[in-house]
């Protein structure tokens, strides 16, 4: 039993409540009627994209191709932390790919492998959507904590300097600042790990309910998705901020000037 | 021994200044003069690698300052911002921190006690966060901080411009008296008339 197809004019039906937030928005003058129309025009290009790719892939479930859709996911993830954390780019791509492509990389193994018990750890049923879960919340929380470690420091760089002339070890003098930085970064997961069940239910559990799965398998399989977005948040976080170190400061441990896009 | 040999230095577009040199020997004391924004503390900012200079070349205790040398450097330098620019801790945490992880031992509270004592501090000070700090407390805790880290070259900001007279000429004595190389950047006259000072006055 698969959940109940929606037709176009279905899907169009939503639209009546988009009328009155863009008059309400107008009205107000809150000047974000445009953003509003590129973001639902992106969700529907972007998502009938992906589900026209997926059927593709899921066609062909080829390992090679699974697993390049899954380094362009990160590539992609990897532009978008950058971008939002006021981070250049060409500084800091490399070290975030690898930092995301190990924590991520393993836990999603881990799950389709030890967990999930499937025979093809590249499976697309599996590899592409809990990838995306996975990466999506590790992008929010990479974001969150990026930002808060070079902002923190960029905003309290004296601090940082006597510390280091204190310590005479970078490490230590980070050590403030990556500890608020990672205590911030897990902070929305673990708020939604307290409240799960009891003010929401997950998408994904939604989804699997309404695509036919019993309750208790469907719980089973949150509670798994769950622990594992928080473990790759948790690492990845950690990982990015590491790696970033070498290309982030300079050879006497200084934070680089033109690491940010807007100085 | 710290050596400044014809150093130009530059920020952004503004040359802080240029063609400087200066020598100080062993547990010499010299105190710096000249008028604001003339580069006084850049100067402390090169020698702790905090910025580098545009040209020219920098010695401390026959090191020269580089990529290579800086962490030997920086273990033999103790710097008092101006500011004392203290992340906000409780401060027994912030000496403990520090001192443990400088000497890879355990705190001695005699030791610590020996420090309040002479620096005209009470114990309770030691549970207060660093944010609840006076400006006088604020800089006798950097010069304790100083005091047990015991290293070879001090780099001192105004070291004293939060303490009264006594206080000052007491600070000034104690440290002009110790086997350290200092620089010090000052207005307070504890430190000119002091008889062990060299003046350097920077124009």
């Amino acid at each position: 039993m698969g959940a109940q197809d929606l037709s176009i004019f279905s899907l169009a039906s939503l639209l009546v409540f988009l009328f009155p937030i863009l008059y309400i928005s107008r009205h107000l003058e809150l000047g974000i009627n445009k953003t509003i129309l590129i973001g639902m025009i992106r969700m529907c290009l972007q998502l009938g994209f992906v589900g026209l790719y997926l059927e593709f892939l899921f066609k062909f479930d080829s390992p090679w191709l699974n697993g390049a859709y899954l380094l362009l996911m990160i590539s992609i993830a990897c532009h978008s932390i950058l971008k939002s954390s006021n981070l250049k780019i060409r500084i800091f791509f490399k070290p975030l790919f690898f930092s995301l492509l190990i924590s991520f990389g393993i836990i999603l193994l881990f799950f389709n492998g030890v967990v999930a018990h499937i025979d093809n750890l590249f499976e697309a049923k599996y590899l592409v959507p809990i990838g995306g879960m996975l990466l999506g919340n590790c992008l929010r929380s990479n974001i969150i904590g990026l930002t808060h470690f070079y902002s923190g420091l960029k905003k309290n760089e004296k601090i940082y300097l006597y510390s280091l002339s204190l310590f005479n070890n970078r490490t230590q003098a980070l050590k403030p600042w990556f500890k608020e930085s990672l205590v911030a970064a897990i902070n929305p997961t673990l708020a939604s790990m307290t409240t799960i069940g009891l003010v929401s239910l997950p998408g994904m559990m939604t989804g699997q309910i309404l695509g036919g799965s019993i309750p208790i398998v469907a719980i089973k399989y949150q509670i798994a998705i769950m622990g594992c977005i928080f473990y790759a948040e948790y690492f990845s976080v950690i990982l990015s901020i590491l790696f970033s170190l070498k290309t982030g400061f300079n050879a006497f441990d200084v934070l680089k000037t033109n690491i940010f896009q807007n100085n | 021994m710290i050596s400044f040999e014809s150093v130009s230095h530059t920020i952004g577009n503004t040359q802080i200044f240029s063609d400087r040199s200066l020598c100080l020997g062993k547990n010499e004391k010299v105190l710096i003069l000249g008028k604001s924004g003339i580069g006084k503390t850049s100067l402390f900012r090169l020698i702790l690698g905090f910025e580098q200079p545009e040209s020219g070349k920098i010695l401390v205790n026959g090191l020269t300052l580089d990529k290579n040398h800086i962490y030997r450097i920086r273990q033999q330098l103790f710097y008092l911002s101006q500011d004392i620019d203290l992340k906000d801790e409780i401060i027994l945490g912030l000496l403990t921190n520090i001192w443990e992880f400088n000497f890879a031992k355990k705190l001695c509270q005699e030791e610590i006690h020996q420090q309040l004592t002479f620096l005209e501090l009470s114990p309770d000070i030691l549970q207060k966060r660093t944010r609840e700090l006076s400006g006088g407390e604020r800089q006798r805790i950097g010069l304790m901080i100083g005091f047990l880290l015991n290293r070879s070259i001090w780099l001192l900001d105004e070291p004293t411009s939060a303490l009264d007279d006594a206080m000052k000429k007491k600070i000034a004595n104690h440290i002009l008296s110790l086997d350290k190389t200092c620089v010090i950047i000052s207005h307070d006259h504890c430190w000119q008339d002091h008889s062990a000072v060299r003046i350097e006055r920077w124009l």
